[in-house]
């Protein structure tokens, strides 16, 4: 039979995207409406919430094979995720990650369609995004995890690096794929940076079609739901062919290379190149650390911490160092701000290309150099004001930089790596994500210049179309909307909270403390004998401060079998 | 945001949950719940304020013509009155294909 009626998977809603793909007959929506799961937060805003927070989680089989289709309804809130949406996806696929673990392939497919973090609940859909990377990173030691990127809004923010993270990306000519929003970028650098009103530039930039000529996206197919059903259904029966984009550190290092970032390239240039880089090779030379005097907290303390050891690292704004703590043989790492960067949005000590593919390259080193022998700790040092915010960051993939680091933290968690964050300086948005959140442990500074968020307040302003005092006023009623590191205490991912007497020039005494709460932390890892995040949801401080997330990864165990 | 409840009288009872719409710009969500109560609770949430008396003659009307013993939530992001009662039309719609209106 010839087929001359296509359905549309773009126009079709969240809900009718996940029956595109589950096999009818075994269709099985979990925490639907009529669970009325909706979120606690955006009452008290003004906001009228929705019966599914906006994600629809569907349990089936897709082609006769186990699966769950986990779908973002971009039309409520942008697709934003907050608690319990966030909560709906992470805990979605938890459950099938414990499904693989006992045997049972459950094939897990997310349908993007999200602006990233909802900035009304920030810092639980940070906490969220933070563990749904977890579970796909340790989904893909069994099963494809296939991401469907169709269109309308895209993936953007955070959860374009959950995206980055996936074996396989498809998406249609109407999807975009980029870390920063191009309205976020003219806001950040400035319209000369990025014209967000210039349809053409953006399509180029993060189209479909360019993410796919450019090596971002794996599969360009039409907006034809029985097609993306096909599509999805071939990867499952055949996924030999997929090259996981986060582990082609060499490749992109030569990639990123071959570019000259003095001058804007084209969407073309960037394709050619890209092909290009399959063959080049980096020369490795030394690189001249020193030279930056404009040095921030992470780099003083990165100094304080490594001591005598030298530094390994090949980037002057990613610090690297292997050194002692006690008896115990740590790796440090620091992203750091160097004048001279490359690449000129990346300068003050954003994590940014370089920073993401440098950091994944020193955290897989380790990985592989430990792997018949005793794993040692890995320690990130954050203080990292944001992602680079540019127009060849997003056209040369910095999701996909920052993919990477997150992939590799992980990885070495799920090795057995303990794998420590200390927080002395700001740790924000998508450069936290990278760099420090996939941490079994989180340690902080009590202090003034310690911050957790997902967005500066005046960009968040903007965007939630409030004013500042209005904000300041949200902030109260939700802790996750706060800045300070109290706040955030509130929510339970922190292992310490510690009190320094000087965070900004710390002494010998300092360091002191802070070795030990890091030793504390390592031991507490080797004791502990789970690899994932689950710890933050079990901490005391979590029973209340993230009650909903606990509460939608209780139901969606009752309503999986 | 604003809240409001409405009560009508009801007879015809149903059988299963019906849900339709997004809270996205201008749509709303109603979810319908059958009750054994003879009477029809409407409970409304919507972002836009002040507009109370329209949405009292929107549902009064409905319910007026539309025997339905159910519990209505509507969650609203800035329907117009006719979006409304389109999205309750299909509701009903939903339920009448499903022949689950028992009288």
């Amino acid at each position: 039979m010839i087929r001359t009626l296509k359905a549309s998977f773009v126009e079709s809603s969240g809900r009718e995207r996940t029956h595109g793909i589950v096999d009818e007959n075994t269709y099985k929506e979990l925490l639907g409406p009529w669970d009325n799961l909706e979120s606690p937060h955006l009452e008290t805003q003004g906001i009228v919430p929705q019966s599914d927070d906006g994600v629809i989680v569907a349990k089936g089989t897709i082609d006769e094979q186990p699966a769950v289709v986990i779908s973002i309804e971009g039309n409520y809130q942008g697709g934003g995720i907050g608690e319990v949406s966030g909560a709906k996806i992470a805990g979605g696929l938890e459950m099938a990650l414990k499904d693989c673990e006992a045997g049972v392939k459950t094939i897990p497919v997310l349908v993007f369609d999200t602006g990233g973090v909802r900035l009304q609940e920030a810092n639980y859909g940070l906490l969220s995004i933070a563990e749904i990377c977890a579970a796909i990173v340790a989904l893909k030691r069994y099963v494809p995890v296939i991401a469907v990127i169709p269109g309308k809004i895209g993936a953007f923010g955070g959860m374009s690096i959950t995206a980055g993270l996936c074996s396989a990306i498809i998406m249609t000519r109407e999807g975009r794929l980029g870390l920063n929003g191009p309205e976020v970028i003219e806001y950040e650098a400035g319209i000369r940076e990025f014209d967000s009103k210039d349809r053409p530039l953006i399509w180029g930039t993060i189209g479909g079609e360019q993410r796919t000529g450019s090596g971002f996206a794996d599969l360009l197919i039409e907006d034809d739901t029985e097609a993306i059903k096909e599509t999805i259904t071939s990867i499952i029966k055949d996924d030999s062919n997929l090259v996981h984009r986060t582990e082609q550190v060499e490749r992109y290092e030569a990639f990123l290379h071959l570019i000259d970032p003095k001058h804007r390239l084209s969407s073309d240039k960037v394709r050619l190149l890209w092909d290009q880089s399959e063959h080049a090779m980096v020369e490795s030379k030394s690189t001249i650390l020193e030279g930056d005097q404009t040095i921030g907290r992470g780099k003083r303390w990165f100094d304080l911490l490594r001591g005598d050891a030298l530094e390994i690292g090949d980037v002057p704004s990613v610090r690297v160092a292997d050194s002692m703590i006690g008896e115990k043989k740590v790796r440090l790492i620091a992203v750091v701000p160097d004048a001279q960067n490359r690449f000129p949005r990346a300068r003050k000590g954003e994590v940014g290309l370089q920073e993401g593919w440098s950091i994944a390259k020193h955290v897989q080193e380790v990985i592989k150099a430990d792997k018949n022998s005793k794993k040692r700790a890995i320690v990130a040092i954050v203080d990292v004001p944001s992602q680079a915010y540019g127009y060849h960051e997003e056209l040369l993939g910095i999701h996909q930089a920052c993919a990477a680091a997150v992939d590799a933290y992980a990885s070495a968690r799920l090795n057995g790596h303990p794998v420590i964050s200390f927080i002395p300086g700001n740790a924000i948005s998508g450069a936290f994500l990278s760099h420090g959140m996939q941490a079994n442990r989180l340690i902080a500074l009590r202090d003034d210049g310690v911050n957790v968020h997902v967005m500066s307040k005046q960009a968040a302003a903007r965007i939630t179309q409030r004013s500042l005092e209005e904000l300041e006023e949200a902030t109260k009623k939700v802790s996750a909307m706060a800045y300070d590191i109290e706040s955030f205490k509130q929510l339970g991912a922190l292992f310490s909270l510690v009190d320094v007497v000087e965070a900004d020039t710390p002494c010998e005494k300092d360091r002191a403390v802070i070795y030990q709460e890091i030793e504390r932390a390592i031991e507490d890892v080797w004791m502990d004998r789970s690899s994932d995040l689950s710890v933050r949801l079990t901490s005391s401080f979590a029973q209340s401060g993230r009650a909903a997330s606990i509460l939608v990864r209780e139901k969606l165990n009752e309503q999986w079998n | 945001m604003e809240r409001m409840t409405y009560t009508f009288p009801a007879t015809k009872r149903m059988n299963r949950f019906v849900h339709v719409g997004v809270v996205g710009s201008g749509d709303l969500e109603i979810l319908i719940e059958p009750t054994d109560q003879s009477h029809t609770e409407v409970t409304i949430r919507t972002g836009v304020t002040g507009y109370k008396n329209t949405w009292k003659s929107v549902v009064q009307r409905f319910f007026t013509q539309h025997d339905v013993a159910a519990k209505v939530k509507i969650n609203d992001f800035g329907a117009t009155p006719g979006v409304v009662k389109l999205r309750l039309e299909q509701a009903l719609e939903v339920i009448a294909n499903d022949s689950y209106i028992k009288s």
